[in-house]
């Protein structure tokens, strides 16, 4: 192929992945009262409502405050289960992999349901956010086992064996020599948990506690019957808010520093 | 210093034994190589010694006390890896003192003796580098101080120079060599590398299949080897037939086309006998031919720079690899003498 047609193609793949998103992001800057594009001039106003209005508020900071929990609980297990996958695991191996991987080759609306009935059954209901959390983390925790699990392949055995011939105890092994190396596919693994979490909506539609609501279900709800630019606003603040934890994350943790 | 005793040692893998009940004892400040092909069970032992594979059977002693139920972590060796298994997200001097910490040594006291290694290592000024910025040579010189560092009761070392091109090899022989006389330390050392194994240790174990085939000096293992497979494996053989003539006490007097020899035997030969003689291809000289010496035809020669290799072909039609310095060169085609003493023959088996 030659190369100004490479060049085209790749334009087109770029456009088709982000004219979607700069459509959104130029539409919440309308200055009319409609959700359209190109927008009717300029102007703030849609943010400013949106800043304004407490139950969008209250989804975002629910939404935020469950993409951490889960990032957490998913970043542990996940990366528990590559550790026994890819170190100890003999036989069991790809039962493993596969039950790891389970939740991604499910519908996430057949997940939704099944969990809803098992919340249920175990008394747990959907009181509170609990059952939300575990539909999440059960989302999330293969992108965090795949991350880890790959990190952990490219771990050279020699490493802990010269650890222990220094004289290092396991768990000092573990957190000066296996950590720090595996470090950048646990960091990966968890954004991805955080990300992947912000932005589920069946589970989330299925399971929210009563009387609360993410950001995803509350934009849909608004949508069903308002069609104004502020949900153009709310997506953006949404897309910003990733990209902000992705970019901090990768500069103050340093996802670069440990390619060698 | 430390000295190390191996007793009937044995690993096995359901049925397969990778090392098969071997025993040796490693003196003080010894540097004793494990040598032979791969999957001889040199790389399992050490293994052991180390603790990194458990023991199926028999006992590993430092200084008279078993060590086999001790973990690789407390067991105070030295090791250094193959692929050098330094800590990559860590800096020279971290990658030093890691082994320090581990025993608590105090700050003031753990660098003074980081300063002394990384100058034993040749590698002052290098402390803040980190291991991807070195050169394979500085690298394996940086896991022979982290190993040395701790100043253990042994130092293992695993195929260390397999990694490193021909030139610096030879050079990390000499330093290695130097360093461990230097240190007096108890030295295991793993290759399959006859001419390292040769020029570094004071004695070698030669093993094939989880066996010793033979313990000894370098010069007993290239002069006077145990078995034939010994003697192909730590250099180039000759086999010349020969015939018994007569048999004395622990020897046996032959005729070849080499000449007629008496030499002791360790095998059973009667009279009569067709036997196979070994003659390493350096201890042939050459001379232009004369009436009444052994004489073969030159069938081509190859000159490297500090040897010259030489194809012969005897009368009988047997070839002969002679190796010598390149001071009279012979052509192809032309007749040579050959001059082998018979301190350099040893019998190899009767041949039907």
């Amino acid at each position: 192929m030659s190369r100004p047609f490479l060049t085209g193609y790749c334009l087109l793949i770029y456009a088709f992945l982000l004219a979607p998103i700069l459509v959104v992001v130029g539409a919440s800057f309308n200055a009319g009262a409609f959700l359209t594009f190109p927008p009717q001039g300029l102007s703030f106003r849609w943010y400013i409502t949106f800043f304004n209005n407490e139950v969008f508020m209250r989804a975002i900071r629910t939404s935020l405050w469950v993409a951490f929990v889960t990032m957490i609980i998913s970043g542990v297990i996940g990366t528990m289960a590559a550790l026994f996958h890819v170190l100890h695991a003999r036989r069991s191996k790809d039962v493993v992999r596969i039950a790891m991987l389970a939740p991604l080759l499910l519908p996430e609306v057949l997940t939704a349901i099944s969990l809803l009935f098992f919340v249920y059954a175990i008394g747990i209901g959907t009181q509170n956010m609990v059952g939300m959390i575990i539909g999440h983390v059960l989302i999330t925790l293969p992108f965090v086992f795949i991350n880890v699990s790959a990190s952990l392949e490219s771990f050279d055995p020699s490493w802990d064996m010269a650890a222990r011939s220094l004289g290092a105890p396991k768990l000092v092994r573990f957190r000066r020599i296996m950590l720090p190396m595996i470090k950048s596919g646990v960091i990966g693994g968890c954004l991805f948990a955080f990300i992947i979490s912000f932005d589920i909506f069946t589970i989330s539609f299925m399971l929210k506690g009563v009387g609360t609501s993410t950001l995803p279900i509350q934009l849909f709800d608004y949508l069903r019957t308002n069609f104004t630019p502020e949900a153009a606003a709310v997506s953006t603040v949404s897309i910003v808010l990733t990209l902000t934890v992705v970019i901090i994350s990768e500069k103050v943790l340093g996802l670069r520093i440990h390619r060698f | 210093m430390t000295e190390v005793s191996i007793e009937k040692l044995t690993k096995s893998y359901g049925n397969a034994r990778a090392v098969n009940a071997i025993s040796m004892k490693i003196a003080e400040g010894e540097f004793i190589s494990l040598l032979g092909p791969s999957g001889c069970g040199k790389t399992t032992t050490l293994k052991m010694i180390a603790g990194f594979e458990d023991v199926t059977e028999g006992a590993i002693r430092f200084d008279g006390q078993d060590v086999v139920n001790t973990p690789a972590e407390k067991r105070d060796i030295g090791m250094v890896f193959q692929n050098y298994a330094l800590f990559p997200h860590m800096t020279v001097e971290q990658n030093l003192a890691f082994g320090l910490e581990m025993r608590k040594v105090p700050k003031p006291q753990m660098r003074e003796r980081i300063a002394k290694v990384l100058d034993m290592v040749q590698l002052k000024g290098y402390e803040a580098r980190y291991p991807r910025q070195l050169s394979g040579g500085q690298q394996q010189r940086v896991a022979l101080g982290r190993a040395l560092v701790i100043e253990p009761k042994i130092l293992l070392l695993d195929e260390p120079l397999a990694n490193l091109d021909a030139k610096l090899r030879e050079e990390m022989r000499v330093f290695i060599r130097d360093l461990q006389r230097r240190v007096g330390i108890t030295t295991v050392y793993v290759t399959h590398d006859q001419a390292e194994a040769m020029t570094m240790s004071d004695r070698v174990v030669v093993m094939f299949g989880g066996r010793i085939a033979q313990i000894g000096s370098p010069t007993d293992i290239y002069e006077r080897p145990e078995n034939h497979e010994v003697a192909e494996f730590v250099g180039q053989v000759n086999l010349v037939q020969a015939k018994v003539e007569s048999v004395g006490e622990g020897t046996a007097t032959v005729t070849s086309p080499l000449g007629d020899f008496t030499l002791p035997t360790k095998i059973s030969v009667k009279p009569g006998n067709m036997v196979s003689l070994a003659l390493r291809p350096e201890a042939i000289e050459l001379s232009k031919a004369t009436e009444g010496q052994p004489a073969a035809t030159v069938l081509a020669s190859y000159y490297s720079g500090a040897l010259m290799d030489y194809r012969l072909k005897l009368d009988n039609g047997d070839e002969l690899h002679a190796q010598t310095f390149p001071v009279n060169r012979f052509a192809e085609g032309d007749r040579v003498a050959l001059h082998a003493p018979a301190e350099r023959f040893w019998l190899v088996g009767v041949s039907k």
